[in-house]
């Protein structure tokens, strides 16, 4: 066990070690932190200060129906409406204004043109034309704002107080989606899916990264030779098992950055959103999840990994060069692939026949179930079958990578065929 | 105690398609330095392999300083140098040598002092710098080697297995290597290695092993080997062609088994039965005229020669030794 140990700490110590490993744990979660705000951020900063509001309003209604629709795209009566330029004119001279302003747009000092005109009072209809005319978002924004102008003005026309008007027809709608399971209420749908799709992700991360450096590893073992004078020391099974424990000791270390950093984020949500100068973040609640559930997911992490680290250990000791490791690995990465494949579809539906189907194959249950388990409770005896179908496809991947890496590990030369590899497994 | 170091009895190891090793035994006195000769492909590394019990032989036993080689903690009384050498290129090279120490059940603090020592004395460790703190692939390869010389020996082993020790080695490295081995086998060490280079294994091993196509030539003292051909082998040289009786004398199968003819100059290798005076007798009494009659000493490499010939490089067979 002092050497299990040994093995352990030198492959968790040298990879820790690593400029590589430093990176990308610390800029991972920048990097994601940066990917999920950004775009909020440039839409947000984008529509209110640069794009939306800076369009020109032609307003031949005549009953200052242009200067509300610029002010409630300026942000309401606190905002700034001077982003956008309200022109009032003659119904007569309507045309003359639309082709001025056609003209201005071409020449990009405008992002477009909004033309008010008696119909829109009486029929509701109004046109816009400009650059942005295909941005359904964008096009959305300025028809809100009419939308509202035209309710406030029609509610002051029976006779209500203007700041009345503004206070009601300012609603601003967040619709909290609660998902109701067979043990009744329990936290928001969209967070707890969110939680199912991290678990799901980190595992599949954890796969790609950790398993492909297993493969590189037992690789470097191999073509440096270093493995001959190891083996004389240990067993292929220590050296094996201590490899696939320290190279996942290196992947829980990150992960357990990252989901401290993501928490951090979660915590900070507000601050960090008000200081980009965005609207605070809505708030989801993290989903209720009960004891027994962790334990399932930490069993399907654990298990998962050692299902496929084994087989990467197995694809690195059967061959002699990266070139064949990359070849040789495509059957494992299918599999991986394969589940990642079918995440989107069981998300989205979650009780399907198709989720159920792909939760119940070992190789794509690790991925699969707790994307399921965040979304729906899955009966506890199907949990239990899936875990230890898990539980036991791992032990005969270990028994099996432990044969072929026990022979292949010191095997040089051409890539062995199936024929080949299943002897070496008799024969160990 | 045993005064074996190593023991193997009637192993045989079969792979797919051919008999790696055949009904082999040997036995290595404690103490001693022992070669295990052959040419590539004879069976050498799998042998090797087999006393490390990292692959297990179809038959036979091993026994390793007395005990089973299976017995669990004799492996961290053994040193082993492989054929193919390598270290883990982006290691640190004390970390790295405090690793392989570790593994043979060397605690941390012995190791960081053995590994001092050893760097000293092999000169990759002056005032000026410490290669100790080096990474493995900013060492020359020459340094490379030392460094895993030095892993080899770390842990004090009673047994040290060098597979094709000299196989890759400069001059100034491979003496240094023959100096070492004289020392552990001054320090009460036993030394079993393999190689293919016969003049080596002259000058260094007490006893040693041929092997050809995974089976056993012969094996004894080196000594033993070689006066046991000493009387076998005899140069004669005559002072003309030879008549029609000389050759039909040279020719007489139950004096002479094989003869190189040269014309004037004969390498003759006496029959079994054949007695090299009545040889002498029978020439002079053809009126041969005898320039040089002398039984030679063969050296390992001519004994080698003669008992594993071309033939005994199995063709299509890879370098596993």
């Amino acid at each position: 066990m002092a050497k299990l140990w040994t093995v352990i700490k030198r492959e968790f110590l040298e990879r820790v070690r690593t400029k590589w490993f430093i990176i990308v744990t610390v800029f991972g979660p920048v990097f994601f932190g940066v990917i999920m705000v950004l775009p909020a951020y440039l839409s947000v900063k984008g529509m209110k200060d640069v794009k939306v509001a800076d369009i020109r309003i032609i307003d031949a209604t005549g009953t200052g129906l242009g200067d509300r629709v610029a002010t409630r795209l300026g942000g309401g009566p606190m905002g700034d409406a001077s982003g956008t330029q309200v022109v009032v004119v003659e119904p007569a001279k309507l045309a003359e204004a639309e082709s001025t302003a056609t003209l201005d747009v071409m020449h990009k000092s405008r992002r477009g043109y909004l033309v008010l005109d008696s119909l829109t009072i009486s029929r509701h209809k109004a046109s816009y034309a400009g650059r942005n005319a295909s941005s359904l978002s964008e096009i959305q924004i300025i028809e809100n704002a009419l939308h509202s102008a035209l309710l406030g003005q029609r509610l002051e026309k029976e006779g209500l107080d203007p700041k009345r008007v503004e206070a009601l027809t300012r609603v601003k709608v967040d619709m909290n989606a609660e998902r109701i399971t067979d043990s009744g209420r329990g936290g928001s749908g969209i967070g707890s899916a969110i939680f199912g799709f991290i678990i799901a992700f980190l595992l599949y991360m954890m796969i790609v990264l950790y398993g492909q450096n297993i493969l590189r590893g037992v690789l470097e073992e191999k073509t440096t030779r270093v493995a001959e004078v190891i083996v004389s020391s240990v067993s292929t099974d220590i050296l094996l098992a201590g490899k696939v424990i320290g190279v996942g000791a290196v992947g829980l270390l990150q992960q357990a950055v990252w989901l401290a950093s993501g928490a951090a984020f979660y915590h900070f949500r507000s601050q960090i959103f008000v200081s980009l100068g965005m609207p605070a973040m809505p708030n989801f609640p993290l989903p209720q999840v009960p004891p027994m559930l962790i334990v399932a997911l930490v069993l399907f992490f654990i298990l998962g990994y050692g299902l496929y680290a084994a087989l990467f250990a197995a694809v690195g000791a059967m061959v002699s060069s990266q070139e064949d490791a990359n070849q040789a690995a495509q059957p494992v990465v299918m599999l991986l692939v394969f589940s990642i494949i079918f995440a989107q579809p069981v998300m989205l539906n979650p009780t399907g026949r198709l989720a159920e189907i792909v939760s119940w194959i070992p190789f794509s249950a690790p991925v699969i179930m707790p994307l399921r388990m965040s979304a729906i409770s899955v009966p506890w005896y199907e949990l239990t079958a899936t875990l230890a179908g898990v539980a036991l496809t791992c032990a005969l991947c270990v028994w099996l990578s432990a044969r072929i890496y026990r022979v292949g590990l010191l095997m040089y030369g051409k890539r062995p065929s199936l024929r080949e590899v299943a002897r070496w497994i008799r024969q160990s | 105690m045993s005064d074996l170091a190593l023991e193997l009895r009637g192993i045989t190891k079969r792979f797919a398609e051919h008999v790696a090793v055949r009904e082999l035994s040997l036995q290595v006195p404690r103490g001693s330095v022992y070669g295990l000769l052959g040419p590539n492909g004879a069976g050498k590394t799998t042998t090797i392999r087999m006393i490390l019990n990292v692959i297990a032989p179809d038959s036979g036993s091993i026994t390793l300083l007395g005990q089973p080689n299976t017995s669990p903690g004799l492996l961290d009384r053994l040193g082993y140098l492989p054929e193919e050498r390598g270290l883990y290129k982006k290691m640190q090279v004390r970390r790295l040598l405090r690793f392989l120490a570790e593994l043979k059940g060397v605690d941390a603090k012995t190791a960081d002092r053995r590994i001092t020592e050893w760097l000293e004395r092999l000169s990759l460790r002056s005032p000026e710098k410490d290669w100790g703190l080096a990474k493995v692939d900013e060492l020359s390869r020459g340094m490379q080697q030392k460094v895993q010389f030095i892993g080899t020996l770390l842990h004090d082993p009673e047994v040290i297995i060098l597979d094709e020790p000299f196989s890759g080695l400069d001059p100034i490295n491979a003496q240094a290597l023959k100096d070492t081995v004289v020392d552990l086998k001054r320090a009460g060490k036993t030394v079993v290695f393999s190689t293919h280079l016969m003049d080596n294994a002259e000058r260094l091993c007490d006893s040693v092993c041929i092997v050809a196509r995974g089976e056993k030539v012969l094996d004894g003292t080196v000594s033993g080997v070689k006066s046991e051909h000493n009387k076998r082998n005899i140069a004669l040289a005559l002072a003309g062609a030879p008549s029609d009786d000389v050759s039909a004398i040279l020719a007489d199968h139950s004096l002479v088994s094989r003869m190189d003819d040269n014309n004037r100059y004969f390498e003759i290798e006496m029959a079994a039965s054949g007695n090299p005076q009545l040889l002498l007798q029978r020439l002079v009494g053809a009126g041969a005229e005898v320039q040089r009659f002398e039984l030679i000493q063969p050296s390992l490499h001519q004994i080698f020669l003669d008992k594993v010939g071309a033939a005994g490089v199995e063709e299509g067979m890879s370098g596993h030794g």
